[in-house]
């Protein structure tokens, strides 16, 4: 799998993260440390805890995150639900932390085919 | 430095600065604070970014401003939010700019080298500036010295003296500044009187060179002349064709004249005593006298610095302010050292960085200082008005999401005057019940910036009691197109008391004091809107009275009669649904009002039956006319009248029993003699207050 299928595969928008980082090189070492960050697991468990200000910050750095990286599909999600929890819980936080959770499986799913295909 | 929570953003703003930069990371807004605390100037930019844990940008932001580090190292935002309501309040704080994200590696680039640039630009202009001041400085202290140097070249001094007089007078005034405010000694002005006092002795050009340089004592004539030059020289200064108002000519003015006076008038020319006497002058008269006790003249030796400070302290060479004494005391370490070109450079050096400092923040200082005097002042009236008008006032910000409250009004609400996120707070939420939060939360989603106004009144937690309140607010918008909701302002105000002897008025107004049933007045309008919510359902109006109720009250007094009309009122009310209507018309007469299903005749005699019985050792007899709605129709008039005259026909016919009206007794009289409004003046008030709401 290519860098440019992964990103297919996640449905983020290519040409427009190599247009701002200018080279392929840095577009892929940020796509394979995406997994490294912890805000998902920070978030799923915030939101298990009813943490929502926890919840809220962890939502917006991954939102932040995939607008570095142009991930459009995670980012629309996480970016609805940063703005679900921005003052407190609200009651359309349940399913768009659902949608986060699909579409944060499907990017990391990407990004692990991409990494198999790297031999790494 | 990178300040961002995500690992992931600093590494790509790293990457796209590392080739030029020296890059530190720090994770959140504590982080960078330590950082910067100890090492602030290795630094010459932060990118911040705004949401973050621990603290957050704008928590860095407020402690760099009030460090004034913020002067010094610019700071760029980085930020996901766009609406000005997020880029105000970073540049209010002094940010330089903003990158939002998606990152862009030329514009980070091009951002962050143009504030650098910008930056060292700015400190470059500052030491421009500063040099230029100083030279112009130089130039002009370098005039006066010269001429303060004639004297002496005449005098066959080596013009030391003008230099150290210049030297101690700085070194005194400072001190002196520092003790006391009344002598309005800012730096301007001791650099003013520090450069005059090179002119203290230029009179002496006048005095003949004999008795200027004679060895050993002058004679009294001799004296007397070489006295005058304190006069001569302030005559010179006086004389000068230009420059009479300018502020240098009147210090040299003074300090020429005056240089010789003594704190207790025992000086020349005028004899001048105490804080008559300038405080330039009176300065530079000391600085005079320690330089000529430690140099060495043409009629006597060099005094070592101790000899030197006692004589001057024990008053051998007349007498000083005492705070002058004190000050000269406080810098005789100094002095000790010997006074010399270092001092004076290193004064020079003091006043160009006062004067370059002053001069760069004279424009932004004023603007700056008036906004907050009227903020300030704003302020003040704010809370003033606050207290006195007992109203909780409050201002609410979705960003961060932060309720601020009049002292008064937290103090009361057993909140702080700043409560963050109260949405989500317990003890907000227990101030009110849920469905009054929900409704005021309603009315402010459904608020526009055309139409920014809620009223609501609501029970609160105050002062551990519950008081009614109005709450009006006011949402506020941004400028924007279309404009973002940003919060509200708003106050609510204790309605308590009206609204409780509003609520007693009204009850008082429509109700029997005696029995606390609905009284005749308020009746008819009760009886008609039930009537009007189902128009087709079926209704009987009973009207009944007591029989030989007179008799009771003769036989038993009026408390039993009251008593017996009560036990009535209750059983009245016990024999009809909550939904029906009992009504006390006047006197020993009442009217139950109700509606039926199916038999009339059947509810009509459960009714009676609960009625009457025995009260203590009264039997009670009641007769009761009916009338139905299907005979008379559903005017409550009509109902009244043949209900009525179906009582007058019982009553007439032997009373203790019930009749229900048909047309054969639509000849009768009334029964009902005196319909008195018990609480008439009640009804009369109620109305008027209601009107004039």
């Amino acid at each position: 799998m290519t860098l440019q299928e992964c990103y297919q595969a996640l449905d983020g928008n290519y040409d427009d993260v190599l247009g701002r980082l200018r080279s392929e090189r840095l577009v892929q070492k940020f796509v394979l440390k995406f997994l490294d960050d912890k805000s998902y697991e920070l978030l799923c468990s915030s939101m298990e805890a009813e943490n929502w200000q926890e919840a809220f910050r962890a939502s917006h750095t991954i939102k932040g995150m995939c607008q570095n990286l142009s991930f459009t599909r995670l980012q629309q999600s996480s970016s609805n639900l940063t703005e679900s929890l921005r003052n407190g819980w609200t009651p359309e936080a349940v399913p768009l932390l659902d949608q986060v959770k699909q579409d944060y499986q499907q990017a990391a799913a990407a990004i692990g085919e991409l990494k198999a295909s790297l031999g790494l | 430095m990178v300040v961002d929570d995500s690992e992931m953003n600093r590494s790509i703003l790293a990457d796209m600065l590392g080739d030029e930069y020296d890059i530190a990371e720090a994770e959140n807004g504590k982080e960078a604070v330590t950082i910067l605390q100890m090492h602030r100037e290795e630094y010459s930019l932060v990118l911040l970014d705004i949401v973050m844990p621990e603290m957050d940008g704008f928590g860095v932001l407020e402690i760099m401003k009030e460090n004034g580090w913020i002067q010094d190292l610019p700071v760029i935002m980085i930020s996901a939010e766009s609406g000005s309501a997020h880029v105000e309040r970073p540049y209010e704080l002094g940010v330089t700019d903003f990158i939002s994200r998606p990152f862009d590696a030329l514009i980070v680039h091009r951002r962050v080298v143009n504030t650098i640039f910008l930056y060292t630009k700015q400190k470059n202009l500052e030491n421009l500036v500063a040099e230029q001041i100083y030279e112009k400085e130089k130039q002009s202290s370098l005039m006066i010295e010269i001429l303060g140097h004639i004297v002496e070249f005449r005098n066959g001094e080596s013009g030391q003296h003008v230099r150290s007089v210049r030297v101690i007078t700085e070194l005194l005034l400072e001190q002196l500044a520092q003790k006391a405010d009344c002598y309005n000694l800012d730096w301007n002005r001791i650099s003013m009187i520090t450069t005059a006092s090179a002119l203290h002795d230029i009179g002496k050009i006048a005095i003949p060179e004999e008795i200027l340089n004679k060895p050993g004592r002058l004679t009294k004539e001799e004296f007397d002349t070489m006295k005058t030059h304190s006069q001569i020289g302030a005559n010179m200064l006086e004389e000068l064709p230009f420059y009479q108002d300018e502020e240098m000519v009147k210090v040299a003015y003074e300090i020429c004249r005056w240089h010789h006076e003594r704190y207790d008038g025992k000086g020349y020319p005028d004899g001048l005593k105490g804080d008559d006497i300038p405080i330039s002058a009176q300065v530079v008269s000391v600085a005079d006298v320690y330089d000529a006790l430690t140099s060495e003249r043409a009629y006597k030796g060099k005094i070592p610095h101790e000899k030197a400070m006692e004589m001057i302290l024990n008053g051998e060479c007349g007498s000083f302010s005492p705070l002058l004494l004190e000050c000269l005391t406080d810098i005789s370490p100094t002095l000790k050292k010997g006074v010399n070109a270092g001092n004076l450079i290193q004064s020079n050096h003091r006043e160009r960085e006062h004067a370059a400092r002053e001069m760069l923040h004279y424009r932004e200082l004023t603007a700056s200082e008036r906004t907050l005097h009227l903020l300030e002042h704003e302020r003040m009236k704010y809370v003033f008005f606050a207290a006195l008008t007992k109203d909780i006032q409050f201002e609410y910000t979705t960003t961060p999401p932060m309720v601020t409250l009049t002292g008064w009004g937290a103090e009361k609400l057993g909140l702080e005057e700043i409560v963050m996120d109260p949405l989500n707070d317990p003890r907000v939420k227990a101030l009110a019940k849920e469905e009054d939060w929900q409704k005021i939360l309603r009315a402010i989603r459904s608020a526009t910036p055309k139409n920014p106004m809620i009223t609501q009144d609501l029970r609160l937690n105050f002062d551990n009691e519950q008081r009614w309140f109005q709450v009006i607010i006011k949402t506020t918008w941004t400028q924007d197109e279309p404009p973002l909701y940003t919060g509200f302002i708003g106050k609510a105000m204790d309605i308590h008391d009206s609204r409780v002897k509003l609520n007693n008025l009204e009850q008082m107004a429509t109700h029997d004091s005696l029995t606390g049933l609905v009284n005749h007045a308020s009746a008819k309008k009760q009886i008609t809107e039930r009537i009007a919510l189902r128009p087709d359902s079926k209704y009987a109006l009973a009207i009944f009275d007591l029989d030989f109720f007179k008799q009771a009250n003769d036989n038993y007094g009026h408390l039993f009669g009251d008593r017996l009309l009560i036990y009535i009122a209750e059983k009245a009310l016990q024999s009809i649904r909550s939904s029906d209507i009992a009504v006390r018309v006047g006197g020993d007469e009442f009217l139950i009002f109700f509606e039926y299903q199916q038999e009339l005749e059947p509810v009509v005699k459960r009714i009676y039956g609960s009625l009457t019985g025995q009260f203590e050792n009264f039997q009670i007899s009641i007769s009761m006319g009916i009338a139905e709605s299907e005979v008379v129709g559903t005017d409550y008039e009509e109902m009244f009248h043949a209900a009525d005259q179906a009582l007058y026909s019982v009553k007439r016919s032997g009373k203790g029993r019930y009749r229900f009206y048909n047309a054969s007794l639509s000849e009768m009289l009334s029964a009902i003699s005196n319909i008195e409004g018990g609480d008439r003046e009640a009804a009369i008030r109620y109305n008027k207050l209601k009107e004039g709401h």
